[in-house]
């Protein structure tokens, strides 16, 4: 083996590390429970981004419809604990397999759009399930939503607080992240890539695409019905407004903000665009505004999102070092 | 095994009113070097895709190996051993040079989504191999000092090498080659033509058109001539330069 990519492959193992330690000890050093409540929204929406940015940023398939599979996954966990006393680990998974059928179904046709054409599809596909859940008064509570969803129990444990459901979030943010960050550097991973490259020579390679594209599109599904389950037993209220057709242009916003087909941008997507409203509220009716500007700034100046710009940060720095 | 790898019989494609392939029957010889020629428009790009199954023939069947593959997917044929690369090179821009040839290894290699993701002995007995072999490929065309270059940097010279480098590493039978030679300058084209024999000595069939005339005649075994979706000559490069009727397409008739 070549010393170049063993110790790129050292270092994502131990930059995996050095992440869960950081997120470990975090809590140690806020004092504010806000900010860990903070802390937990971006956890969950790093979840969501990394599913998106699989399809988006590496296979290169845009959705627009996301927040649809989130909504599927919180609904259906919540609908299910609430009126049904099921189970919430049954109710998680009777959440995941309705996603992943959802997702075959949608994934079929739409999928062999390209670019404008299957945005459309998949936003038109995300404005019906919104509309369902308006308009299924009974059983989703219709525009009003539903609450009083319990909160998450492993065994004796009850996840009653801000903080244990901050260890629990982070935990299930890094198995996904260790099983995605597997894949992507992996056979499957580089077709998935090369389908973005240039579907035509993928195809020439061998590479299934129409089978491959609606694989990761379920994958991507499931990640977000997860971290729909994960925010309704935080939140314990759902209403249509939280999946509707601007959550999925954020989660959009949150993958190109962090850094298309960057795993570790996921997370800094999610975290900019949490954080940033919270900070904004300084400028009071002008918050809007500010918020445009600065997305438009990252979005012209770094094309790559912010990892790139951590990236190109980072060389600077060594360059600056080597010199000195 | 028999002479011949590949065979079509009756083909014809035509796109609205155009026809590009007109019953179109020729036998492609193992382990040869074939080259398909013509003016502009006379179906040899189309050609190519019907044989490698990025378009469906209207009619004919084609045979890789006395094996029907007229109707299968382009991935499929792959699989069966044919590997192409394309006129306008299809590299895969937002990869490095290595990872490009090893998306060649996919058809080769079986580990799945779940095998990946959990890393799955299957998964971490190819993946070594897969580098391995790519960088096989990847000296053999010469590009291995730009290993893990973005494939976007490189210039175009080089990027028809690593798609010749892609394809090999998919372990075909039979190699297409449409206009390797485009935009190459003389030393590349004449290193590309060494690559063309060495690919040959592996043991691979080689197809390739190309207007290069001096590559063409320099390296073929075998020369089809097509015009207007029809074969109006075929054989050794001597045969093709002497034929009147090539001439008259090339140079037009004499009145």
């Amino acid at each position: 083996m070549n010393p170049v990519s063993d110790i790129m492959k050292l270092n994502r193992h131990i930059a995996t590390l050095i992440f869960a330690v950081v997120i470990f000890l975090l809590p140690l050093f806020i004092k504010n429970p806000y900010y860990l409540s903070i802390l937990v929204f971006i956890g969950i929406y790093s979840i969501t981004t990394m599913g998106l940015n699989l399809l988006m940023g590496y296979t290169g398939q845009i959705s627009l419809g996301h927040a649809a599979f989130f909504g599927i996954g919180a609904y259906t966990s919540g609908i299910l604990t609430v009126y049904y006393h099921v189970p919430i680990i049954v109710a998680f998974i009777a959440a995941l397999v309705l996603t992943a059928l959802v997702a075959y179904l949608i994934g079929v046709p739409s999928l062999r759009l390209k670019g404008h054409y299957l945005a459309m599809a998949t936003l038109a596909f995300g404005e019906i399930v919104n509309i369902f859940l308006n308009a299924a008064v009974d059983l989703t509570g219709g525009p009003s939503g539903f609450g009083e969803i319990p909160r998450i129990q492993i065994g004796s444990l009850v996840l009653d607080s801000d903080m244990k459901y901050y260890y629990f979030v982070w935990i299930v943010f890094i198995i996904i992240f260790i099983l995605i960050n597997n894949l992507i550097n992996s056979r499957v991973g580089r077709a998935l890539r090369s389908i973005h490259g240039s579907e035509l020579a993928a195809t020439a390679m061998g590479v299934n695409a129409a089978q491959l594209k609606v694989q990761v599109f379920i994958l991507s599904a499931l990640v977000a019905s997860v971290s729909g389950s994960l925010y309704v037993h935080f939140v314990t209220f759902i209403s249509p407004t939280t999946c509707n057709i601007m959550f999925s242009i954020l989660l959009v916003m949150m993958v190109v903000v962090g850094g298309m087909a960057n795993i570790w941008g996921c997370i800094l997507g999610a975290a900019l665009l949490t954080i940033l409203p919270e900070y904004l509220r300084v400028f009071e009716d002008y918050d809007v505004i500010v918020y445009g500007f600065i997305l438009l700034f990252i979005i012209m100046f770094l094309p790559g999102g912010l990892s790139q710009g951590f990236a190109m940060a980072y060389s600077t720095i060594r360059r600056g070092r080597s010199k000195a | 095994m028999s002479d011949i790898i590949l065979e079509s019989l009756n083909i014809r494609k035509g796109f609205g009113g155009v026809v590009a392939l007109d019953n179109l029957t020729f036998l492609i010889a193992r382990n040869a070097i074939t080259a398909i020629i013509g003016p502009n428009g006379a179906g040899k790009t189309t050609l190519l895709n019907v044989v490698s199954g990025m378009h469906a023939p209207d009619r004919g069947t084609i045979f890789l190996n006395q094996k029907t593959i007229s109707g299968l997917k382009p991935h499929e044929i792959t699989r069966c051993g044919l590997a192409r690369t394309f006129q306008t090179a299809q590299i895969f821009g937002n990869m490095t040079v290595l990872e490009n040839v090893m998306v060649g290894r996919h058809v080769r290699t079986r580990a799945g989504i779940l095998s990946s993701a959990l890393r799955l002995p299957r998964m971490r007995r190819e993946e070594p191999v897969t580098g391995e072999r790519a960088r096989f490929y990847l000296e053999m065309v010469g590009l291995q000092d730009i290993a893990d270059k973005p494939a976007a940097s490189i210039p175009i010279g080089s990027q028809r090498l690593l798609e010749i480098a892609r394809a090999l590493a998919t372990e075909p039978e039979i190699l297409l080659l449409d206009e390797p030679a485009a935009g190459l300058n003389t030393q590349e084209t004449r290193q590309l033509g060494t690559l063309i024999r060495t690919i040959q000595e592996m043991g691979i069939t080689v197809v390739i058109v190309e207007h290069d005339m001096e590559l063409v005649m320099d390296i073929s075994d075998e020369i089809i001539v097509l015009n207007y979706g029809k074969r109006i000559a075929e054989g050794k490069p001597v045969e093709i330069q002497t034929n009147q009727e090539v001439i008259d397409v090339y140079l037009g008739k004499e009145e």
